[in-house]
């Protein structure tokens, strides 16, 4: 569906402003009630979510044209969904899906913003999402001794992701999903040299053609190696594999599962035993494409039924968050002897996002940074001497607001704090 | 008409650059109002014959201020240069947009902290942008409770800032119009003015002295809709809360359920076989002062109230409508002991049994209950009982009076909706008037909604029924009804109201001689 099949939906905004913060039913205070980083950073009604697919039907009815300011709000959106959950509490209509369709629009008519041009240059000369991708794509895993799958037939599917396999600091916990994969005696490989990006992000920023490529890319290779299973400890990854890939048919019976879903049922199987005590109080950040955004892609064809009520034939679905991946890491976290686990106030599917999504921290780092910094003061507000979390992008951006921090507040990954507990 | 560049310069001088925009796609993002500004018949989806407009007219800037001094800046600044503005908290509604062009927006988004909450004088004092949401839980961890209206708790908390300021929690926390205390106003030409005990004391705790009590000027039982210039900061009452400091609620959205009824807490639904008996019991629940919240809802509000989608509320409303015997109400209860709990369900009891009330069975499931009693206080979804169904809804609200005449004049206009439900024009949800009373009976008031389809022939339906229910409301007084909106309306109950319009119309011509602060749903000079 492009932009204008969703104008009949977006006219459904009733402007009450319910994208603007958290489920109110949990508000438990003055702070921590915004859901929206974009609105809470630049306060015009345009960066919310509602805001947003205004603006689009003004954009349709060609009220106003392209400028440099309709980019910026345009791009100042981390594609969090916090204003998608929160509004579908109340209403049944899509926000994020227009939001994005409003980006592919930009894309699709040539207004495009440099340092994401560049970003996707990278993707289409390299295979990953990163300008600066110049080492080897598998360095990461040298000396672990892990299988090719595309050369050796295996059963699951590790996937790094680019910002893991780029990112020297997200190494360890790339080698420590393997550790433990290893010791559960998985048999599993990984596409080494012949990883690609999963393309989800290049579907938010709105270059939904560089998207289907990579997509179809990524497809064939899993496909063509025989496995059940690609299990992916990157949130945008998951994502896109288990929600977009589906979205455009292309997931087929490929079983898709974050690393935490896939550990917790080692854990539960008992072929991983949690026993060191790891002593810690931490509380968890749910990545916003594992959490409210990460619940199955859902197929709906039909039409709307005549009549005052809008509802339809067949009866449709809306994704409202309810079933995200919330609990797998949380059980992973409440097996491990010593840890305390503490939850924030905003949390599951009206989590605050951590800011790098979306483009954001390739056009706008200082709002990622900022997006960021409110979260950890958040974390902070628990008691909590870490933050645990379970996305590259996430842990990624959290570390670069934590460089102008005189604390001690650590980050972590739950893969980390697993391995240290087997 | 774009702003004259010197003073958008200036205007940006008391902003800051990026508190200011004059881009248009923002400001059609503002100009996008809830409710159907009319209806538009071509380029339209296949299938579709027409649908609504929903841009009305922009702004010609809009404005971020942070405070007192930035607004009292701009609002001078207008009136030197002789442009108008209008000022809005979180927008929702009602007349948030300008009259005419060349208007200023200022939105007062980043004026937003709780400024005081004085649990010994139970009074809290905000600005804004603080959401009630906020005020509320903020409230409940000091034992105390607000009003929140009907229309939320994502809107304002500032008893100035909805129109009427009803809410589902009058019967014991009363409405904006008479929670109101003390008020920090800069007036529309620029003048800063601090009423009620404000003015003499610098003390919230009262609106109406020592100290100018300007209560009836700045609001009365309607707010000016931002045509008397900006209310920056204001002192609310708050009220008594036995509950809990944080709801136990559990679930994911939007399935949200509390672990348990708190203790001491009950929720009920009673239907009744006449809108007499009905109205019989909410006078003795009143009399007794028994009651929490008490809020007249029809079989059709409740099933959108507790269902997550159309399709849900679709089912639930044929279940439910089978089993209420007529009009109803939604009543919490609750105890500040076990044995005050004890007999207020005994009193209860008896005032049911005398009016022949039944309960609705499943609002005494724990579950389905708990989720409905925590959805009635912090009042969460009022759009799914407005606009989730059709998207786009209206109502008519007779305004404060007593018991019987806003309940006669509400009935005859449900007959009115009926005429056009028979026709088709208007979801067919029930034609109910659903009354509740305030403050343990002091005041009442009712309401009937109705949820209208994207079609000319339902707009002009809702105008047919609007131009319908204001002779009824001439014919049949029953106070001037709260959905008086700009001069025409004014000028059409005045006469018959001890001519009010021609003091409105005074007063604003007394404080805002320059006609500077936007009219748009209020009165004008004229």
């Amino acid at each position: 569906m492009s932009l204008k099949d969703y104008k009949q939906n977006m006219e459904l905004c009733c402007r009450c402003s319910y994208c603007k913060f958290i489920s109110l039913e949990m508000v438990k205070g003055y702070k921590h009630v915004n859901v929206c980083p974009s609105i809470a950073r630049y306060n015009f009604h345009a960066y919310s979510g509602g805001g947003r697919i205004n603006m689009a039907v003004g954009m349709l009815e060609n009220r106003f044209d392209y400028t440099d300011k309709l980019l910026e709000v345009v791009y100042n959106c981390q594609m969090c969904g916090g204003c998608d959950i929160s509004c579908k509490y109340v209403m049944d209509m899509e926000v994020l899906e227009p939001i994005n369709e409003f980006r592919i629009k930009c894309v699709e008519e040539g207004h495009t913003v440099p340092a994401l041009d560049g970003v996707i240059k990278s993707m289409r000369e390299k295979g990953a999402m990163m300008p600066a991708a110049n080492s080897k794509r598998s360095q990461w895993a040298e000396g672990m001794g892990v299988k090719d799958f595309t050369k050796q037939r295996s059963r699951v599917i590790y996937h790094a992701g680019c910002r893991t396999s780029y990112d020297k600091e997200m190494w360890k916990v790339a080698r420590g999903t393997l550790n433990l994969l290893q010791k559960a005696d998985v048999n599993f490989g990984i596409a080494g040299e012949r990883e690609s990006c999963c393309g989800g992000r290049a579907y938010e920023m709105g270059y939904k053609g560089d998207f289907l490529r990579q997509a179809e890319y990524n497809m064939e290779l899993f496909k063509r190696s025989g496995a059940e299973i690609v299990i992916t400890g990157c949130s945008d990854c998951y994502y896109a594999f288990k929600v977009l890939y589906d979205k455009f048919g292309m997931k087929g019976g490929l079983e898709v599962l974050h690393t935490t879903e896939y550990l917790d049922r080692l854990i539960k199987e008992k072929k991983l035993n949690p026993t060191k005590t790891v002593t810690a109080k931490i509380t968890y950040h749910d990545p916003c494409h594992l959490g409210r955004l990460g619940e199955s892609y859902i197929h709906w064809e039909g039409k709307e039924i005549p009549g005052h009520i809008r509802i339809f034939d067949p009866p449709k679905e809306f994704r409202r968050g309810t079933y995200g991946v919330y609990e797998a890491p949380r059980e992973i976290l409440k097996s491990i002897p010593g840890l305390e686990l503490v939850e924030m106030d905003r949390r599951k599917e009206y989590t605050w996002c951590c800011g790098a999504g979306g483009g954001v921290k390739e056009t706008n780092p200082d709002f990622a940074k900022w997006t960021a910094k409110e979260r950890i003061e958040e974390a902070r507000s628990t008691g909590a001497k870490a933050m645990v979390t379970a996305c590259p992008g996430c842990e990624g951006n959290f570390r670069d607001a934590l460089e102008e921090d005189e604390g001690s507040f650590k980050v972590y990954d739950v893969v980390e704090l697993l391995e240290q507990a087997i | 008409m774009a702003l004259k560049r010197e003073i958008y310069r200036a205007l940006e001088d008391v902003v800051g650059p990026d508190n200011i925009s004059e881009e248009p796609a923002v400001l059609y993002s503002y100009a996008w109002v809830g409710m159907a500004q009319g209806v538009e018949t071509k380029n339209l989806p296949e299938g579709k014959e027409t649908r609504f407009i929903r841009f009305a007219r922009r702004f010609e800037a809009v404005t971020l201020p942070k405070n007192t001094a930035e607004v009292q800046a701009i609002v001078k600044l207008c009136n030197r240069n002789g442009i108008k503005f209008k000022a809005f908290s979180t927008g929702f509604i009602g007349g948030n947009v300008p009259a005419t062009e060349g208007v200023i927006l200022l939105d007062l988004r980043r004026i937003n902290r709780i400024l005081e909450i004085n649990e010994r004088n139970m009074y809290a004092v905000v600005e804004p942008y603080v959401i009630s949401a906020q005020l509320q839980s903020e409230l409940m961890k000091r034992g105390l409770n607000c009003n929140i209206i009907g229309g939320g708790s994502q809107t304002s908390a500032l008893p100035l800032a909805a129109h009427w300021g009803l809410g589902h929690m009058g019967q014991s926390m009363s409405g904006g119009e008479r929670n109101l205390l003390a008020v920090e106003w800069v007036t529309p030409e620029g003048e800063i003015v601090r009423t009620g005990s404000l003015g003499s004391l610098g003390e919230w705790f009262c609106g109406d002295g020592p100290g100018p009590s300007l209560r009836g000027i700045i609001r009365g039982s309607i707010t000016p809709m931002g045509g008397m210039g900006v209310y920056t900061k204001a002192a609310t009452k708050v009220y008594h809360w036995p509950g809990p400091s944080t709801f136990p609620t559990e679930g994911v959205s939007p399935h949200y359920a509390p672990r348990e009824i708190p203790s001491g807490f009950m929720i009920r639904y009673f239907s009744f076989p006449s809108m007499e008996k009905l109205g019989e019991a909410m006078r003795q629940v009143g009399e007794s002062e028994i009651a929490f919240e008490l809020m007249g809802f029809p079989a059709s509000m409740i099933a959108a109230n507790m269902a997550t989608s159309n399709q849900e509320e679709l089912e639930t409303f044929e279940r439910l409508r089978k089993q209420v015997q007529g009009p109803g109400f939604v009543i919490i209860i609750v105890g500040n002991s076990p044995r005050e709990f004890e007999y207020k369900k005994r009193v209860l009891q008896q005032i049911i049994d005398e009016t022949n009330g039944n309960s609705l069975k499943i609002m005494e499931d724990p579950k389905t209950g708990g989720a409905q009693l925590w959805r009635f206080v912090r009042i969460t979804a009022s759009i799914r009982e407005t606009f989730r169904a059709t998207g786009d809804h209206s109502g008519i609200f007779p305004g404060h009076n007593a018991f019987a005449p806003v309940v006669n004049l509400a009935q005859k206009v449900a007959q009115v909706k009926a005429e056009l439900q028979r026709k088709g024009l208007l979801l067919n949800d029930g034609a109910d008037a659903f009354p509740w009373t305030e403050e343990h009976g002091f005041l009442s008031h009712a309401e009937v909604l109705f949820r209208l389809a994207a079609s000319r022939e339902s707009l002009e339906g809702v105008q047919y029924l609007r131009e319908e229910s204001a002779k009824l409301a001439l014919k049949e007084p029953a106070g001037v009804p709260f959905s008086v909106y700009g001069d025409r309306l004014h000028d059409l109950f005045g006469p018959s109201t001890s001519n009010y319009h021609l003091w409105l119309r005074k007063i604003k011509k007394a404080f805002d001689p320059n006609g500077a602060s936007d009219s748009n749903g209020y009165i004008t000079t004229k």
